[in-house]
């Protein structure tokens, strides 16, 4: 048991002293890493914001058909199954005349609401209301026309067409981005299996004694495999910095939104922690494969 | 204790490099091994450290078939046998020291094991005050010495010596001779040397082995340098 522990004490020792005895190599890999980490933290940022967009606004796109005044609990029920008969709807949310006026009162200051409940009292002009959500991808514009034929139907309208536009618009960017990001994950690995390469290279001397007095390939390999995990994380302390302190800056700037009211940003805590455990686990696996592959290339060629 | 029984290897790109070769050498023998150039030794070395595997027979080393060895079974087998270099192959950027403690390291020794043997191979190579010293610092002779302390650190049962002397003039040759004699003597270890050194064979006698394009053509138990010409 405590040759395992001394194996694997050495392991780190190596490892880390791999790391300080090429430090200009270590950085330059690092470096590759801080960058492409950097990139996939404002990716994941970007993409993370536009998945809550896009719920948002997926939430708000619906058609609201209000019912004429004489409509009674039964037509109210006549109306609400021939509207689910529609295609494309998902879901029916009634809402009661007295409702409709509270949320349309809602929207004003304190003197505002005590000024409109005291001209209308009762008798508001507001009618009771269907809100139907729709699946995604379903034909606003005809849903609301099937609507519209409906007996008993005053009025269909509905809104954020162009949101959902948008949306697509940049679904496409992030597929886009999601590309690049693996391209240079890729690049990541390529540079620190190469540095890796070139330390193995200039200490092959060692590797060539390890192997003369019989050290197993394990213990050659997983000092290299150690410093490429150190070398991953080395890379990934700027990132997680520019992640946290760059994200919270960001959030109190725009003030919480981006734009406008209908994109709020995600709260930096915990979202800040969430990203940074992502960038330095993936700091680490790029350390991990790169070094991996390039040692293990190395011990293959012998017996 | 090593025993090759009709052992032929022919590399993959058709070079013949050994032919049909038997040999048996004893526990706690002192071998050379000579012959020209390309006439094998090198492959010979390679086949008993089990970097190579013989294309026909046996090659029984300790009771060990190594041409049978798994590969994940080399590392161990090879810590039966001690290597040196004629270039030596020490770590510029570490100390006599840490050289030495490098090959018990990478086995994964205790540190206190590692001092003790240290310093004891030290001693018997005549470096006790040379701890501290880079290998730059010493001269050829005495950095073939931390390299036979090296090899030795572990306590293999064999020694190869691969031209031990090749970079070295008479007078420190003669005294590397005079080392893996005393190490033959006092560790017990099994040592073959390859050589060209005709001086160094006529002078210290011992079992000559001579190889010749991939035969071995002369097995002396008396020694002496074989020339057929």
């Amino acid at each position: 048991m405590s040759k395992f522990f001394r194996r694997i004490g050495r392991y780190f020792k190596e490892g880390f002293w791999g790391v300080v005895r090429h430090g200009a190599m270590a950085l330059s890999s690092a470096s590759a890493v801080t960058i492409t980490l950097t990139i996939i933290s404002i990716f994941l940022m970007f993409s993370f914001n536009l998945d809550q967009f896009t719920r948002e606004i997926e939430g708000t796109v619906q058609v609201s058909a209000t019912l004429e005044y004489e409509c009674d609990g039964e037509d109210e029920l006549r109306i609400r199954d021939a509207i689910l008969k529609i295609e494309g709807v998902d879901k029916v949310t009634y809402k009661t005349r007295e409702e409709e006026f509270d949320y349309f009162v809602e929207m004003y200051d304190a003197d505002g609401k005590a000024g409109l409940r005291e001209i209308y009292g009762d008798q508001h002009p507001m009618h009771a209301a269907y809100y139907i959500n729709v699946t995604s991808n379903a034909d606003l514009k005809m849903i609301a026309s099937e609507v519209a034929k409906i007996e008993g139907i005053y009025e269909t309208s509905y809104g954020g067409e162009g949101a959902v536009l948008l949306m697509d618009a940049l679904d496409s960017v992030r597929y886009g981005g999601m590309i690049l990001v693996a391209a240079l994950s890729a690049l990541a690995i390529f540079l620190i299996s190469n540095t890796i390469k070139l330390t193995i290279y200039a200490r092959n001397k060692e590797i060539a004694i390890m192997r003369a007095v019989g050290a197993s390939n394990a213990d050659i390999r997983f000092p290299y495999v150690i410093e490429g995990i150190l070398i991953g994380l080395l890379g990934s302390l700027v990132p997680v910095g520019l992640t946290i302190f760059g994200y919270i800056y960001l959030y109190r700037f725009l003030g919480g939104v981006l734009l406008t009211q209908m994109w709020p940003l995600i709260a930096p805590h915990p979202f800040v922690l969430y990203l940074s455990a992502i960038l330095v686990a993936a700091g680490v696996i790029v350390g991990l494969v790169g070094s991996f592959f390039s040692v293990s290339k190395y011990l293959r060629w012998k017996r | 204790m090593l025993e090759l029984k009709q052992v032929s290897k022919t590399y993959k790109n058709g070079v013949n490099a050994l032919y049909d070769i038997n040999l048996k050498i004893e526990q706690g023998e002192f071998v050379y091994i000579i012959g020209p150039t390309g006439s094998g030794k090198s492959t010979l070395i390679k086949l008993l450290d089990g970097e190579e595997i013989p294309t026909k027979g046996v090659v029984d080393v300790l009771g060990i078939n190594v041409g049978k060895l798994r590969h994940s079974k080399v590392p161990k087998y090879r810590r039966n046998i001690g290597v040196v270099f004629q270039d030596f192959r020490l770590l510029e950027r570490k100390t006599v020291f840490e050289n030495i403690a490098f090959a018990m390291e990478v086995l994964n020794e205790p540190a206190k094991v590692i001092r003790k043997r240290v310093r004891q191979v030290m001693n018997l190579v005549g470096l006790d005050d040379k701890g501290a010293a880079f290998p730059a610092e010493l001269s050829g002779g005495q950095q073939q010495r931390v390299a036979i302390a090296r090899a030795i650190a572990n306590k293999p049962k064999i020694l190869i010596a691969d031209e031990p002397t090749g970079n070295l003039d008479p007078g420190k040759s003669d005294e590397i001779m005079v080392l893996l004699e005393k190490i033959n003597r006092e560790e017990g270890t099994t040592i073959l040397m390859v050589t060209h050194d005709t001086v160094l064979v006529n002078k210290h006698r011992k079992r000559t082995l001579v190889l010749e394009a991939g035969h071995l053509v002369a097995d002396m138990t008396e020694g002496g340098y074989f020339s057929h010409e």
